[in-house]
């Protein structure tokens, strides 16, 4: 993998995680920052520079759908679950 | 300094006036932002002469007016280099991938602890999260064992020894 796509890549993972972590509901959250993980750790064997970019563009695509899921969510933000009270109150 | 005390016996005798109408929070604020330490005994005797002309207000009221005098400063203590070190292992320690017996300062991230250059993303964000400022890309690349994290943050918080 060129080093250019590397660091591309690396730094949408790190916004992904970024913006996951201000959903405000714990289903979505904890959803979302699993399925960065597993996603992108599911295609780190890819070499086909073509296959690379139409996976970048996918997860350019996800970061905005996960921008605009949290802005949504704290419109409709409901009291926070039993299992969250503990560790962030 | 004799017209600045002056200043604030005015400023004192208008909140006294007004505590008998529970509304002293505004001029109190003002109060306390101009009082300082150096003025505390004189602000004392004066207020406590003003209050004994109102029945209204209780002892525990003229207290909490005269604690609110003291200006306190928000800061965070100083970090020294072995807090520094010791809050990078706790965070280290607690992420689930690592083992803990094998971390070591200079244990690097993906030789010998076995994680990958995602993993490696994540050990930043939390060293983000912990010391509370932002680490670029470009640095961020080149954090591969936990020395070299303290050596950076010491350098990015200026603690020297």
């Amino acid at each position: 993998m060129a080093a250019s796509t590397r660091s591309v890549v690396l730094s949408l993972y790190k916004k992904i995680l970024r913006e996951s972590k201000n959903f405000s509901s714990y289903n979505f959250r904890m959803y979302a920052l699993r399925r960065t993980r597993d996603g992108f750790r599911a295609n780190k064997d890819v070499t086909d520079p073509a296959k690379i970019q139409e996976l970048i563009k996918q997860a350019e695509d996800s970061l905005q759908v996960i921008k605009r899921q949290v802005v949504i969510g704290h419109l409709y933000s409901t009291d926070k679950l039993v299992i969250e009270k503990d560790t962030q109150s | 300094m004799a017209t600045m005390l002056r200043g604030i016996r005015a400023i004192c005798g208008v909140a006294s006036s007004q505590v008998s109408v529970l509304n002293a929070t505004a001029t109190r604020a003002c109060a306390t932002g101009i009082c300082s330490k150096k003025f505390f005994l004189p602000l004392d005797t004066h207020q406590r002469h003003n209050f004994s002309s109102f029945s209204a207000v209780t002892k525990s009221t003229q207290k909490r007016m005269l604690l609110q005098c003291v200006r306190s400063y928000a800061d965070l203590p100083e970090l020294t280099i072995k807090q520094i070190k010791e809050r990078v292992l706790l965070v280290l320690n607690l992420y689930d991938k690592i083992n803990p017996e094998k971390l070591n300062l200079e244990a690097h991230f993906m030789n010998d602890l076995g994680l990958d250059s995602l993993d490696q993303v994540e050990i930043v964000m939390a060293m983000e999260d912990e010391f509370g400022f932002e680490i670029p890309d470009s640095d961020a690349e080149k954090l591969m064992k936990p020395q070299d994290i303290c050596d950076y943050i010491a350098d990015r918080q200026d603690v020297y020894e």
